[in-house]
């Protein structure tokens, strides 16, 4: 008990202080301007950066907790490429229309990664890390090559996809662009803490987790339409950025214990807090040109995944 | 409620194919424990695993507690009937004293770790546990999600696999216990010892029922030469 205070205590207190800073640094100068005219420009980007946070966290912590694989996360296994690719038919398709009805971007990507999800629980099956990982590898691989395709043929859209792909969509951010995908990344994460005590019994294996009263298919369906949503409404805030669902749950699970009522919020809290991180020492290490989160997210993640991978070996 | 706790009538599974199960036909009383025996690949395990609801595709008549464990949502038949699969898995490195927080019910699955004797290890995590250890605290979880026994089912596969002299004494009598409190219990197992204290004995093979009834009775030298091809 005391220990779940004190992660959850100096998780949130890391989270206070770590947006101070997020509000006092970027290309308009260090601190928060007259009357405040600063906080209210970066605002929306840092809100933006902790809702994709939040839901890449808790979706990554639950793909994991469904799939039993540590391993599993929406960037590894493609989901956010399919998002990406969504988004990317949509603009390619109608791209004025994308523009005037707000709701129809954040529609598109959770399509996209709803599409690939099936996909990939469809064929890869349950259970296994090879199969899990080379599906996702596959499908990845598809879904950006789409993306790159359609880029490369639309003169309006090439920019803005590219910058898509790269995880470089935060300094868009305004408010109008991000309320949509903010709420829907909240719903998401909400709706699949409710589902902790259904991937605490997975845990156990899949008949040990039927026969103690969870209905696995019915859980197995939700945690794919949930966290498709939570993926796609964090790409249209973000763009794709791999890493923060595998890491933010493998460090929640090394603080505070696999226990996904408990294990699942932290890793909500740690995604926000990693993914705010990144895009601020993009932005207080480059000011004029910004390096984006999530190639700072990658710089961090690949050699903490690759020491991940060693360890679930063992 | 009835008399009877598990009925089965004509219970057959394919798995694409092969007949894992012929037309398994019982009835299992409560306040008893039954020993389901077999040579490998009986279908002691799929019998269980049909019995518990696990298995959908199982064709035949099926009663579990008055319900038909096919069709019946998990949830209520987790509140009459408790399965314990074989191996001992969990995907996560939950400490021991996780455990009562996995259960539905923390009080009496910290009781069972005490009695099963892990109480002093509750610091350690699955992977500090030796494989008879992680057996044991699955059991504890298992038997502690069926809250008062009373009227319950319990089906458990090869709950005395890996366990030391001493723990599988005390699995065997907690499943006796069980079974006086008023559950009905039943065991696939392969060991002698613990199939001559049950009640009754079920001996399957390839598949189908060849003899039911108390141990003694039951387990004649022509039976035990035909399932096990041992005299």
């Amino acid at each position: 008990m005391n220990r779940t205070l004190l992660a959850f205590g100096s998780g949130l207190l890391g989270l206070v202080l770590l947006i101070f800073v997020a509000l006092s640094v970027g290309s308009a100068g260090t601190g928060w301007g007259d009357g405040g005219g600063l906080v209210l420009l970066r605002t929306p980007r840092i809100l933006a950066a902790l809702a994709a946070g939040l839901a890449l966290g808790i979706g990554g912590a639950a793909q994991q907790g469904v799939f039993r694989n540590p391993l599993a996360d929406p960037g590894l296994t493609g989901v956010f490429g399919g998002a990406l690719l969504g988004i990317a038919i949509l603009l390619g398709a109608t791209p004025t229309l994308a523009w005037q009805r707000p709701w129809i971007i954040p529609l598109a990507a959770f399509l996209g990664a709803l599409l690939t999800s099936v996909l990939l629980v469809l064929i890869s099956g349950r259970g296994n890390t090879a199969r899990l990982l080379i599906t996702g590898l596959g499908l990845n691989a598809f879904t950006a090559a789409g993306t790159l395709v359609i880029a490369s043929r639309s003169n309006e859209s090439r920019e803005l996809l590219t910058n898509g792909a790269y995880g470089d969509w935060l300094g868009m951010a305004t408010l109008e662009l991000i309320w949509l995908p903010c709420l829907l990344c909240a719903v998401a994460s909400i709706l699949l803490l409710t589902l902790s005590r259904s991937f605490d019994l997975l845990s156990f294996g899949e008949d040990s987790a039927q026969a103690n009263g969870c209905d696995v298919n019915r859980s197995r369906r939700w945690t794919v339409l949930l966290t498709a949503l939570a993926a796609a409404a964090a790409t249209c805030l973000v763009g794709q950025v791999a890493f923060i669902g595998l890491l933010a749950p493998h460090l929640a699970r090394g603080i505070i214990g696999p226990r996904h009522r408990l294990m699942m919020p932290l890793s909500g809290l740690l995604g926000g807090g990693l993914l705010l991180c990144a895009d601020t020492i993009g932005r207080a290490a480059w000011p004029q040109n910004p390096l984006s989160a999530a190639a700072v997210m990658a710089l961090l993640g690949a050699p903490l995944f690759i020491w991940i991978a060693r360890r679930s070996h063992e | 409620m009835s008399e009877i706790a598990v009925q089965a009538l004509g219970v057959s599974v394919d798995f694409g194919g092969h007949l894992a199960l012929d037309g398994a036909s019982l009835t299992l009383p409560f306040g008893n424990v039954t020993a389901l025996a077999g040579a490998n690949g009986a279908g002691k395990t799929t019998l269980l695993r049909a019995l518990a609801g696990l298995i959908p595709q199982a064709t035949g008549e099926m009663t579990t507690a008055e319900y038909d464990p096919r069709t019946t949502p998990p949830a209520i038949l987790a509140s009459v009937r408790a399965y314990g699969a074989q191996a001992a898995y969990s995907a996560w490195d939950f400490a021991l004293s996780d455990f009562p927080f996995l259960s539905s019910d923390p009080v009496l699955c910290d009781a069972w770790l005490e009695r099963l004797e892990l109480a002093d290890l509750r610091h350690r995590r699955l992977s500090q546990l030796s494989v008879g250890q992680k057996k044991s605290a699955h059991l504890a979880l298992t038997i502690a999600s069926l809250g008062e026994p009373f009227g319950k089912i319990i089906l458990l596969d090869e709950p005395t696999v890996g366990l030391d002299i001493a723990r599988q004494e005390l699995v065997q009598q907690a499943c006796l216990d069980l079974a006086f409190a008023g559950a009905a219990c039943v065991v696939a197992t392969h060991d002698m010892n613990f199939i001559r204290r049950c009640h009754q004995v079920a001996v399957l093979s390839e598949g189908r029922l060849i003899a039911y009834g108390t141990p003694a009775t039951t387990l004649t030298p022509a039976i035990i030469y035909e399932t096990w091809g041992v005299s």
